[in-house]
């Protein structure tokens, strides 16, 4: 199989998941709507101190990933 | 007949955040202030070589300096949602989990070109310097909204 098209299905898929994500995160901020926004989810898995530092740590994880490697 | 404005906000979880505080001349300069010394510090750890000290104290200061404002003196935080929906909460997990799916997998057949991985695909567009700079700096802001949270 020519390696273009596998390449340019995997770069949909994950165009597809991202572009998901930026259509939930406007419904949820539509007035009444059942979606929690980012910010909220976020908000919720950091109550307790637990979740607060599993974020945080895998908030640093993804600078690191990305700006010093 | 007067509402209270608390209860009101709370009653619309989905409503975009109102912003009610007034901003004084001196608040909004020390913001531009630490806007612009954000800025240049992310230009100057955008300009460390991969791999190198200086991109690593480039993380390490942020983070280090984030995690002591979160558990040493953390700011006022936007009170969480006391329960969550979970049909609502259910489209974000199909969401994540299919974009991690597709990750892992791209990460298990390790077959870069034809199967890239998002670090992968996200590499090449980081390359320019003020488009790292820029990530950078949307990555320090994203640490500070987490920690308000």
């Amino acid at each position: 199989m020519p390696p273009i098209p596998t390449r340019a299905i995997t770069i949909a898929g994950f165009a597809v998941a991202v572009a998901a994500m930026i259509v939930l995160e406007i419904l949820a901020r539509r007035p009444g709507s059942r979606i929690p926004t980012v910010g909220q989810w976020f908000g919720y898995l950091m109550r307790p101190k637990i979740g607060r530092a599993l974020v945080l740590v895998g908030w640093w994880w993804l600078g690191w990933h990305y700006f010093a490697r | 007949m007067a509402t209270n404005p608390a209860r009101a906000q709370s009653d619309h979880p989905g409503r975009w955040r109102q912003v009610a505080r007034p901003r004084r001349p001196a608040h909004l300069a020390l913001l531009a202030l630490i806007f612009t010394g954000l800025a240049v510090y992310a230009w100057l750890a955008a300009a460390a070589a991969p791999f190198s000290r200086g991109a690593l104290m480039g993380v390490v200061i942020p983070g280090a300096v984030l995690g002591l404002i979160a558990f040493g003196r953390p700011p006022e935080r936007i009170p969480p949602p006391a329960e969550m929906d979970m049909i609502g909460m259910s489209y974000w997990v199909i969401c994540l989990a299919a974009f991690f799916e597709w990750e892992a997998s791209a990460w298990r057949d390790n077959s870069w070109p034809w199967h890239p991985s998002f670090t992968n695909l996200l590499d090449p567009l980081l390359g320019p310097h003020l488009i790292k700079t820029l990530a950078i700096l949307v990555w320090m802001l994203a640490g500070w909204a987490l920690v308000r949270r």
